[in-house]
């Protein structure tokens, strides 16, 4: 046994993001650790990495206890990682991003450049990377630094190495040079632990596989043994909260219509179309396209090919200016950077996107009626208007990012993991002033990544997976037809549109 | 505890006032009075203008040649025989032309603002030393001194030619829509993208508007010397920026107000004129001034701090 982790436990202030993880790890396996997204997977291995520390629990390595400080702690005694988003010096060359913090030097203590960049390119040879020591990293595209944290990684990881979701921005070829990469590591002997959403990827790599949820490990088993619904099932096993359900009510006019829209790289030859009243879940995984989605349709991005229709009409939408025109509101995912002026007073919040106003000038008693009336309609718990937009809670926010396009009337809105960071008892709140707009004829759009809450709120649900739609499911479907239809290719027979 | 330190700059300039007044029987002085209102109006108005251009999370060190350049061009279109209002109006779009020009640049090269008005400080200064050969312009009316010096019933000219200014100013930031979209615009650039306000339409705006105003703080300072100085306002972008942040703005956007941007100013004012008065050593006032700056800043970032 190489790695053992017993009851780990990571809370980051009030929230757990690791509650009971297990996990162990022999030499000359690939183990893959599975789950939804903030299942609590990536914490687990910064844990086992030394970027971060456990709260609780056990760690071995090679059955003695183990505590972490940090990466070159871990990687001291032989484990590193090739991390999902890239933790590179783009300004340094590829070969000395490999040895970063860890240089090489010469007899006098000075930094050998030449014996690293010789073992760089050695390593770069033997792999068949497409990449040059030279070459400055900020000039890579995302797959070229994963390949040169790949490197950087079996440099210095000789015992264990952790992949986590590696592939995510690799083209074909260079996934199977992974892959090629991931069995060579095995076959001589090293620990490989590998995170993956793709079941297409499991297969053809893994040999033993463990499973969180909710921060838990819920199950693990040989690979060989496994079926995928069985997998599915542990990945997302737990009920339902029932919470909220909402009504569906008859669907009006079309109000939005998507028609083979491309806007590269991450959205390709999507089409869809959003009715009055009707609220559709749009599901995927991290990375599947939604988000780069919703910005084409509100023309943060230029796509490529495509059209648009606003209520039955051909749009054309070069900047968000033209989609707030057409009506069309997005509710970012990133709140507090793109949503909400946090300096600023409610009031003016709710009327950002439309401040009353004649010739230019300011009409505050109109202004004033508009917040006093958002406030109230949309439940925002504050003490005043004028009281600054950042003072409020999470879910107090995004109401006020949600009143600014009700003022504005617009008539389609994108949601963006319109729950994100928000408690439960604002979630529900927030899925209450989407129904009331639906209900008062509005199409939604609604993406995220909490399966049970698409349940809860869409009446039917797209799933995006790569870029392209995977296939459309009715609002009474099940977690593991979505991750089903989320994670496997789309040529797959279980595809019911 | 929270009101009076919101006050504090206000406070600060009371508090000036009355311990120069104990001072020194110089100051309470209507010759001196006038004297300090004279000195601090030129940049008090650019000051206006930076306020508008710092609360929209920018800056702009080129004020200072852009001064110039404005009082330049319009001295050397009196010189040329225009009328004197002509030559005035020339001076305060010429202001507004590079004002502008520096909006241009911000918003289409996507370049950040110190950047690009480090650059047209340079460049307008470089532009006004080749058009006017390095020689200042000596060939004024006389009746152009009324600008500077110029009194209403016993009130400088300029004080009420700030007044107005900053009315202007102060009504564009709190009443219309531009000036919303300029607290807009600093507080979260790319919240008011995703508004759908014309972000780059406004922040040109903005630096025009300050330009303009640059412009006109030209011909006073070109009719207090009456000459065209192609060298004039070297340094006061700085004077316009401390006024600016003394009075509450935020470099990082979203804050300032045209009342503590005037406090502001007077604060630097006073504290220059108490100096001369008391005969302390002019190197000891730029020290003064200096610490007066840090400190007016670390007490705005304390009470900040402790508010959120």
């Amino acid at each position: 046994m190489l790695l053992e982790l017993k009851g780990v436990q990571k809370r980051f202030g009030g929230v757990v993001a690791l509650r009971n993880g297990d996990l162990s790890v022999n030499a000359g396996e690939v183990h893959l650790v599975m789950g939804e997204n903030g299942a609590g997977k990536s914490t687990m291995m910064k844990i086992i990495a030394g970027l971060y520390q456990r709260d609780g629990g056990e760690m071995k390595w090679r059955g003695e206890s183990v505590n972490f400080a940090n990466p070159v702690e871990a990687a001291k005694v032989g484990i590193a990682m090739v991390h999902q988003e890239s933790l590179l010096a783009p300004h340094l060359t590829v070969a000395e991003n490999i040895f970063l913090g860890r240089e090489m030097s010469n007899r006098f203590g000075l930094v050998d450049r030449g014996a690293m960049f010789d073992k760089a390119r050695r390593l770069i040879e033997e792999h068949r990377f497409p990449l040059q020591a030279e070459w400055k990293v900020e000039r890579l595209s995302p797959a070229g630094k994963q390949l040169v944290e790949i490197c950087r990684a079996i440099q210095h990881g000789t015992s264990l190495l952790i992949f986590d979701e590696p592939t995510s921005s690799l083209s074909e070829a260079e996934t199977h040079e992974v892959f090629k990469i991931v069995r060579t590591l095995r076959d001589r002997g090293t620990g490989v632990i590998y995170i993956t959403h793709r079941m297409d990827e499991l297969r053809s790599v893994g040999d033993r596989v463990t499973i969180l949820r909710d921060g838990e490990t819920v199950h693990s088993e040989s690979m060989s043994t496994l079926s995928t619904s069985s997998m599915i099932r542990y990945m997302v096993g737990r009920e339902v909260a029932a919470l909220y359900k909402r009504e569906p009510v008859t669907p009006g006019a079309e109000l939005l219509r998507v028609h083979n829209l491309t806007s590269p790289p991450s959205v390709k030859d999507v089409s869809l179309t959003v009715r009055a009243g009707e609220i559709v879940g749009m599901a995927g995984l991290v990375g599947a396209g939604r988000t780069e989605l919703c910005r084409a349709i509100f023309g943060l991005d230029q796509p490529s090919a495509g059209q648009i229709w606003v209520g039955g009409e051909q749009v054309s939408i070069g900047s968000p200016r033209d989609a707030v025109r057409h009506g069309v509101a997005l509710i970012p995912e990133d709140r507090q950077k793109t949503g909400l002026a946090r300096e600023l007073p409610i009031s003016w919040n709710v009327t950002l996107a439309g401040v009353p106003s004649k010739y230019g000038v300011l009409q505050h008693g109109i202004e004033r009626e508009i917040t006093a009336k958002a406030i109230e309609r949309l439940r925002i718990r504050c003490d005043s208007g004028a009281q600054k937009a950042g003072r409020l809670s999470g879910g107090n926010q995004q109401k006020v990012v949600i009143s600014k396009w009700v003022s504005r009337g617009a008539k389609v809105f994108l949601f963006d993991e319109p729950t994100r960071g928000i408690d439960i008892g604002a979630k529900v709140e927030v899925f209450e002033v989407m129904d009331e707009l639906a209900r008062q004829g509005a199409a939604i759009l609604m993406v995220s990544s909490e399966l049970p809450e698409l349940l809860q709120v869409a009446d039917r649900i797209l799933v995006m997976r790569q870029g392209r739609l995977a296939g459309e499911l009715p609002g009474r479907t099940t977690q593991e037809e979505i991750m089903r239809l989320a994670t496997l290719p789309s040529s797959g027979t279980e595809l019911e549109l | 505890m929270k009101t009076v330190q919101r006050l504090l700059p206000f406070i600060t300039l009371i508090i000036l006032v009355v311990a120069l007044s104990i001072a020194t029987p110089h100051f309470l002085t209507a010759t001196n009075l006038s004297s300090v209102v004279r000195q601090t109006a030129v940049f008090n108005i650019m000051a206006l203008g930076m306020t508008l251009i710092i609360i929209s999370s920018g800056v702009d060190l080129s004020v200072g040649s852009i001064l110039a350049m404005g009082g330049l061009m319009g001295t050397m279109a009196m010189s040329k025989g225009q009328p004197i209002l002509v030559g005035v109006l020339v001076g305060i779009l010429t202001g507004g032309l590079f004002g502008l020009l520096n909006g241009v640049l911000i918003t289409r090269l996507n370049i950040s603002p110190f950047i690009v008005t480090l650059g047209t400080m340079g460049i307008v200064r470089g532009l006004a030393l080749v058009v006017s050969n390095g020689l200042p312009v000596h060939e004024i009316p006389k009746a152009f001194s009324y600008l500077g010096e110029g009194t209403v019933l016993g009130v400088p000219f300029v004080l009420l030619l700030l007044v107005v200014c900053a009315f202007l100013v102060h009504f564009l930031l709190d009443h219309t829509r531009l000036g919303r979209y300029t607290f807009a615009i600093g507080s979260n650039q790319d919240a008011a993208i995703y508004a759908g306000i014309p972000v780059k339409f406004h922040t040109t705006a903005i630096y025009a508007i300050g330009g303009l105003l640059t412009g006109l703080a030209g011909m006073i300072e070109a009719s207090r010397l009456m000459t065209g100085q192609p060298t004039a306002g070297q340094g006061y972008e700085l004077q316009a920026i401390a006024a600016v942040v003394i009075g509450g703005g935020s470099l990082r956007g979203g804050e300032g107000s045209v009342v503590g941007t005037l406090i502001g100013g007077f604060i630097m004012g006073l504290l220059a004129n108490g100096c001369d008065l008391l005969g302390i050593n002019p190197y000891w006032q730029q020290v003064i001034i200096g610490a007066v700056i840090i400190l007016a800043v670390s007490v705005d970032e304390l009470r900040k701090r402790r508010a959120v």
